[in-house]
């Protein structure tokens, strides 16, 4: 392209200006690529050979007949099993008040519905041709829908899953740049009736723009919308606590600084406006190489608890049920998606996570056995997404590699 | 008669055949697929990609991509249309395990090289590998259609081609149109397997 003006011009001037312009026309072509995929920017020049890559699910799904299921692990007294399967990509869940089951995807176009009939359950497309439609809520009759640009609800779709209703637009204009990473979004209705998304930063490592790396909430009565927190690289999971009502989320850590560094992490929201450091400061106490300068994490709120570098968590979700133990009453389960930007893999589980009385949260595993070969490529077989609480107290995860639902119960012994 | 002048013929013959073949909408065989992917799924049609050993993951996911209309072709559209997750999964396990045949292009001299260069410079062997052998969901490259991998590599730049996850889109855009021809002449003259 660069080369384009140059051969009109050389006729005209003299050999040593075109060589001059040739040498810089060279230069510039291999020294200025467009911008890298965006899980690549940020690398660094010696990080140029790493064969650290993220991983696609199987979009056409795999049977959990062909899957080690039974390698799967739960606590004691806790059972694990094969809900649904068939539902390309799974990931976000939501629960209908009669019962239905909703689950977004991030890269297909389509919602789905599975409707349990008497321990037979029937996967439909209820709602095609979305544009990464990764966030879904339901409450009193409505589906809310976030994808990469815009939020929309579908009122009484449960009464019409072979027939919805068209979406009516609740807020649109959330993608104005079309920016290139972590664009799908989250969504989840707050104690106080408004819907919270994420808008995730648009790359790796980069400054992010307006409304970009935070929490937004929007009032779906008025359409009005407030930045709630900032600072947030990318949350794909935000619940709230039962008792405290405060907003809990998982964070993603930045990429290519190590296998160790930083953190991805668990923050807990006691008042609006508050920010988590991102781009400036990591995992609360880590200053970022490049846009750390200057800076001090002492600026920033730091997290309530460093979940592991590169794990991925996902969906969360505080215990409310009674199928399971007392002690699991208001302790969160994480899902984490597992790391792809690791030489040594870990994540792909779901873990509990506990407050004391003094706040302090610690970390349990809950879930394992999606991890074959932490060195291998792949290192897993599935990976969890979110989480869901049935009215069973049983709970449902999400499994987009497989395209599979996982139900977790208990059972007195 | 030379072998290409052969060749040539046998490549009209079953590009006529796949047309044809086109036009009915059956169910998942894959000697449906050969009419216009060749025996085995080795191409002898410079336009279609060849599906022997190609990576599992990498043939479902085209597949799910017609099917849902993110990815158009005259033909792969309907042929995809009424394919459950089952048959393509059947389908891409079968090609899969197919041997590649030995490619049909040779890469020029002046390519071997200077494809190899921008394979690593682009970050093509990023998740092509070393040899541009596919891996996962990722398709093989080496010994792949010339004419074919020419076709995608600028719908890619032209920001035309379905795009899981807009990594190709993004990998191609500082790619000049000499780039795609070296890379596309180095590819398609590498060893499948």
């Amino acid at each position: 392209m660069s080369s384009a003006p140059f051969r009109q011009f050389v006729p005209l001037v003299s050999l040593v200006v075109g060589a001059l312009a040739a040498a810089s026309a060279q230069a510039q072509a291999p020294a200025a690529p467009a911008a890298p995929p965006s899980w690549q920017q940020g690398r660094s020049a010696e990080q140029g050979n790493s064969t650290l890559h993220p991983f696609a699910p199987h979009m056409t799904g795999r049977a959990s007949k062909d899957l080690p299921v039974d390698k799967l692990k739960v606590p004691a007294g806790f059972k694990v099993e094969v809900w649904a399967d068939g539902i390309p990509e799974a990931r976000s869940l939501a629960l209908g008040d009669k019962g239905t089951v909703f689950v977004s995807n991030r890269l297909a176009k389509n919602v789905y519905a599975v409707v349990d009939k008497g321990g037979t359950r029937e996967v439909k497309t209820i709602l095609k041709g979305l544009n990464a439609p990764n966030g879904i809520v339901f409450s009193k009759g409505t589906l809310y829908v976030a994808e990469r640009d815009r939020i929309t609800r579908y009122d009484g779709i449960e009464n019409s899953l072979d027939n919805p209703p068209a979406g009516k637009v609740v807020i649109d204009g959330l993608d104005p740049q079309n920016q290139p990473g972590h664009f799908w979004k989250y969504l989840a209705l707050g104690p106080d009736g408004k819907l919270y998304y994420n808008v995730g930063a648009p790359g790796n490592i980069v400054m992010p723009g307006y409304f970009q790396a935070s929490i937004s909430r929007v009032d779906p009565k008025s359409g009005i919308v407030e930045t709630y927190v900032q600072g947030v690289r990318n949350s794909v999971g935000f619940d709230w606590h039962p008792q405290t009502k405060q907003l809990w989320f998982t964070n993603h850590g930045r990429d290519w600084v190590s296998d160790d560094m930083p953190n991805d992490t668990l923050h807990r929201v006691s008042h609006k406006g508050m920010n988590f450091g991102y781009p400036f400061c990591h995992q609360g106490d880590t200053l970022d190489p490049e846009f750390g300068k200057g800076r001090s994490c002492k600026e920033f709120d730091p997290p309530a608890l460093k979940l592991g570098a590169h794990v991925a968590p996902l969906g969360i979700r505080f215990y409310s049920g009674k199928m399971f133990p007392a002690e699991y009453r208001n302790s969160m389960i994480i899902a984490r998606h597992g790391s792809w930007n690791r030489t040594t893999k870990q994540g792909y589980d779901l873990v509990r996570v506990t407050v004391d009385a003094n706040g302090k949260a610690t970390m349990q595993p809950f879930l394992t056995g999606f991890l074959q070969d932490e060195k291998a490529d792949p290192p897993m077989w599935g990976r969890p997404v979110d989480v869901l609480q049935m009215k069973d107290g049983s709970l449902l995860f999400s499994d987009d590699y497989n395209g599979i639902l996982y139900r977790i119960s208990y059972a007195k012994k | 008669m030379n072998g290409s002048f052969r060749s040539a013929g046998a490549a009209a013959l079953a590009a006529a055949l796949c047309f044809f073949a086109g036009q009915a909408v059956l169910a998942a065989d894959p000697q449906l697929c050969a009419v216009c992917h060749g025996p085995e799924g080795n191409s002898i049609i410079p336009a279609n990609p060849s599906l022997a050993a190609q990576p599992e993951q990498s043939i479902s996911i085209q597949l799910f991509q017609f099917r849902e209309g993110n990815r158009k072709d005259v033909q792969m559209t309907s042929m995809a249309a009424n394919l459950s997750n089952k048959e393509m999964n059947e389908l891409a396990a079968y090609f899969s395990k197919q041997k590649a045949a030995a490619p049909s292009h040779k890469t020029s001299s002046e390519n071997a090289a200077a494809g190899a260069k921008l394979a690593q410079q682009f970050n093509c062997v990023q998740c092509h590998g070393p040899a541009l052998r596919g891996q996962q969901h990722i398709p093989r490259l080496a010994g792949q259609q010339y004419e074919y991998l020419l076709t995608q590599l600028r719908k890619f730049k032209a920001q035309k081609r379905a795009d899981l996850d807009g990594n190709m889109t993004s990998a191609a855009q500082p790619l000049t149109d000499k780039d795609i021809e070296i890379l596309v002449d180095y590819a398609a003259g590498l060893s499948p397997q």
